[in-house]
């Protein structure tokens, strides 16, 4: 009895038969939906802490995108329609927190796939993927390894793409030679600087120091832009700041004088920055995330469903509170949904299998899963992406660009600065 | 005979806990164990006086350092725990002779520069500590077989279980010093530094034992964490979560032994349980922030002054039962 009841062996039959998801990795029947049963979605990230930001608008943009789903019949399986239900989990960007939630979620809720932001979240969950088999997404494929075959970067390849926006920078103002950099010295600042310094030496701009990367605890920026402009460079980039750095450098910027280019990764909640500074200071701001009311974003080669009036909605339900996550998870389950109905299943496996089958629709166009250079898998979806400039007080869509094509001409150059900043996925601890 | 039976009884409650809660809860009691094994440690500390704001860095010296020992050095795992746990009492010897000619606020300040001091160099030096992104892919604590029972330490009750011997037999350590001569004389270098002083104690050499003490079990509190969870980074270990130890200290209350610890798991559990149970996912660091102000204005003495209450009147009332009959 004593013996029975100390067995840990219940709590994993107990696991399979309430979740199903782990089905794979245990070699036993999957348990199938109902008909009409809600499939259950993961959203794994920070919802309360310093990085909300990255996390909370996404699951605003899920909740808009998973309404429209269910009111246009739900997702199409095999065995009928299922309408579609997120499950949250605020992981406060701890990876302890992150290994409990994905266990309450693949355990208790039997979510089918999780999205999560990523990063130093990753490392904690891990371990539960590799177990159970579940599907997860990352917004930052810094996170993927030849390790991590069931996660997939499908929204957003960061900090990759920056390099479309220095590009686009170098061929329509030609005059700027000169630039510096800052970024919070973390696991989301290093690579992007080591992505624009590829970009900037790829392009011919020359950078007058070495980028400087200051404690992510830094609440005073003053003494970071004044020694930014010491060197009087033409161009300022703030690498990927989260949106409580890109505030104060650029009110600090404003404050001490600055009347060059800035370029950015993001430029969240730019209309509060215009609030903070003025409209003729930040007029040209370039960065890489557009709103969705943007015209461009009508062409027939976007993926996104009416991205014009979830804007409106998300505007509507969230006034001042659109980012650049707000869209990127809702994109990433309109693939899922996708390759789920491809697949006719939500099977974590299936459905993986059919994503990977082929090209991928991504958000910006058609895309390929690429990546073995950099991360040592093809699991990162890479194609186009908008350089958006702020003009007249509003974002706008300047150009898309391709990514691979850039990497063709000068994938060396990243492979070296990231390799400079162990950046590499053979260079993680 | 009765208090072995409470003990017994207390034995089998805490071997069925986890069988009564959900997945996510059993990875929550986990962390909660070795939580308990902190505060307590950090306890030890403040009877000489002394509050730091460096023991959750401290915490991390130990999680670092038992898992570049499995890493680099291919040493056992819960080999590498103890010499986790030995790297962070010798950090603390060697950080004693700076912090120590400082005394309460400055002390407090000191530790708080020693620990950033510590972090900085995690993050600045990639080889060995990672850098930014810290050590991931850090080896697990080896299943094994006692032969009714196998232990999974992918599974939450298996590691409650290890994490849960470990955390008994260290708190009856810290109990066992906090009765001895040696913690007598901790209470003395806080309460009469003077008189002791006068009477032959050397008082830097209690506080640096107190403080070595205290960071050895933070330290394996720490190793135990990081071969659980697989990672250690040096944002796991900033000012954030030291706040909550302190805050689980001074709600609890520090005057007893288990006062830190009824504060880390009352507040646990309304943080991590309640409030997420509630629906109040979001609004829980405004929650969490209310109900610390509220304890503090209306138990200024902490938690265990209601056990304290309690017990007092439970004692008081046998004698006039004894009058009545």
């Amino acid at each position: 009895m004593i013996p029975k009841f100390l067995t840990s062996g219940p709590s994993r039959r107990t696991f399979l038969k309430t979740a199903g998801a782990a089905a794979a990795s245990f070699g036993l029947p999957r348990m199938a939906l109902a008909a009409g049963e809600p499939i259950k979605i993961g959203f794994l990230a920070p919802l309360t802490g310093a990085v909300a930001a990255w996390g909370k608008p996404g699951l605003d943009g899920c909740a808009i995108w998973a309404e429209r789903v269910n009111a246009a019949g739900g997702i199409q399986l095999a065995d009928g329609a299922h309408p579609v239900e997120f499950v949250s989990y605020d992981n406060e960007y701890d990876p302890a927190k992150a290994r409990t939630g994905a266990t309450k979620l693949i355990r208790e809720d039997g979510v089918k796939f999780i999205m999560m932001l990523g990063g130093d979240t990753w490392p904690g969950v891990q371990p539960v993927a590799e177990r159970t088999g579940m599907l997860f997404s990352t917004l930052l494929p810094s996170d993927l390894s030849p390790d991590t075959t069931t996660l997939v970067a499908p929204a957003e390849v960061h900090p990759i793409y920056n390099v479309t926006g220095v590009e686009w920078l170098a061929q329509n103002k030609p005059d700027l030679k000169t630039a510096v950099m800052c970024a919070q010295d973390d696991a989301l600042g290093l690579p992007s600087v080591a992505t624009y310094l590829a970009a900037f030496e790829a392009a011919g701009i020359e950078m007058l120091d070495e980028p400087l990367l200051f404690d992510p605890a830094t609440t005073d920026f003053a003494p970071v832009v004044t020694r930014l402009m010491a060197k009087n460079p033409q161009i300022i980039c703030l690498d990927t700041c989260y949106s409580d750095y890109v505030h104060p450098i650029c009110e600090q910027l404003f404050q001490q004088g600055f009347s060059g280019q800035i370029i950015s990764c993001t430029a969240d909640f730019y209309d509060q920055m215009i609030e903070k500074t003025s409209k003729e200071f930040m007029e040209g701001f370039i960065f890489q995330f557009p709103d969705f009311d943007d015209p461009a974003l009508n062409s027939d080669a976007i993926n996104f469903q009416d991205p014009n009036g979830f804007y409106a909605e998300y505007n509507n339900r969230h006034p001042g509170q659109w980012g650049a996550v707000s869209w990127e998870y809702a994109s990433i389950m309109d693939m899922w949904k996708a390759a789920a109905e491809k697949a006719g299943s939500s099977e974590p496996d299936a459905v993986m299998t059919a994503m990977k089958d082929g090209r991928g629709a991504h958000a910006f166009g058609e895309a390929d899963w690429w990546g073995k250079d950099l991360f040592g898998i093809d699991n990162a979806l890479v194609g186009d992406w908008p350089v958006v400039a702020i003009e007249n007080g509003k974002a706008v869509i300047k150009e898309f660009r391709s990514i691979p094509d850039w990497y063709d001409r000068h994938g060396d150059l990243l492979v070296k600065h990231m390799e400079a900043y162990g950046q590499m996925w053979n260079q993680r601890g | 005979m009765r208090n072995f039976l409470i003990l017994l009884v207390g034995l089998a409650a805490l071997i069925a806990l986890p069988h009564g809660l959900s997945f996510s809860q059993q990875e929550i009691l986990v962390f909660l164990v070795i939580n308990v094994l902190l505060v307590t440690s950090y306890r030890l500390l403040t009877l000489t006086g002394e509050w730091s704001l460096g023991h959750v860095v401290i915490m991390g010296v130990g999680a670092y350092s038992s898992a570049l020992y499995t890493k680099e050095l291919g040493v056992y795992v819960p080999v590498s725990m103890l010499l986790g746990a030995v790297t962070a009492a010798l950090l603390a010897v060697l950080l004693s002779f700076p912090l120590f000619r400082m005394k309460g606020f400055y002390f407090l300040i000191g530790s708080f520069a020693a620990g950033e001091i510590i972090r900085l160099i995690w993050k600045r030096f990639r080889e060995p500590f990672g850098g930014v992104r810290g050590i991931s892919g850090i080896d697990p604590m080896p299943d094994f077989s006692v032969g009714f029972y196998q232990f999974d330490f992918f599974e939450p009750v298996s590691y409650y279980y290890f994490a849960g011997a470990i955390v008994i037999a260290c708190l009856w350590i810290l109990w066992r010093i906090e009765k001895s001569p040696v913690g007598l004389t901790f209470h003395a270098v806080h309460w009469q530094d003077k008189l002791a002083q006068a009477s032959g104690v050397n008082l830097r050499a209690y506080r640096t034992l107190a403080f070595a003490i205290a960071s050895g079990f933070a330290g394996l509190a720490g190793a135990l964490q990081g071969h659980y969870v697989g990672t250690v980074n040096p944002n796991s270990f900033d000012i954030e979560v030291m706040v909550f130890v302190l805050t689980w200290a001074i709600v609890g209350g520090t005057a007893t032994f288990y006062g830190p610890i009824l504060g880390c798991i009352v507040l646990t559990v309304l943080n991590e349980i309640v409030l997420r149970e509630m629906g109040l996912e979001q609004a829980r660091p405004l929650i969490y922030g209310a109900i610390m102000i509220l304890s503090i204005l209306f138990l200024p003495n902490g938690l265990e002054s209601l056990v304290q209450k309690a017990t007092r009147r439970k004692t008081t009332a046998k004698p006039e039962e004894k009058a009545a009959t």
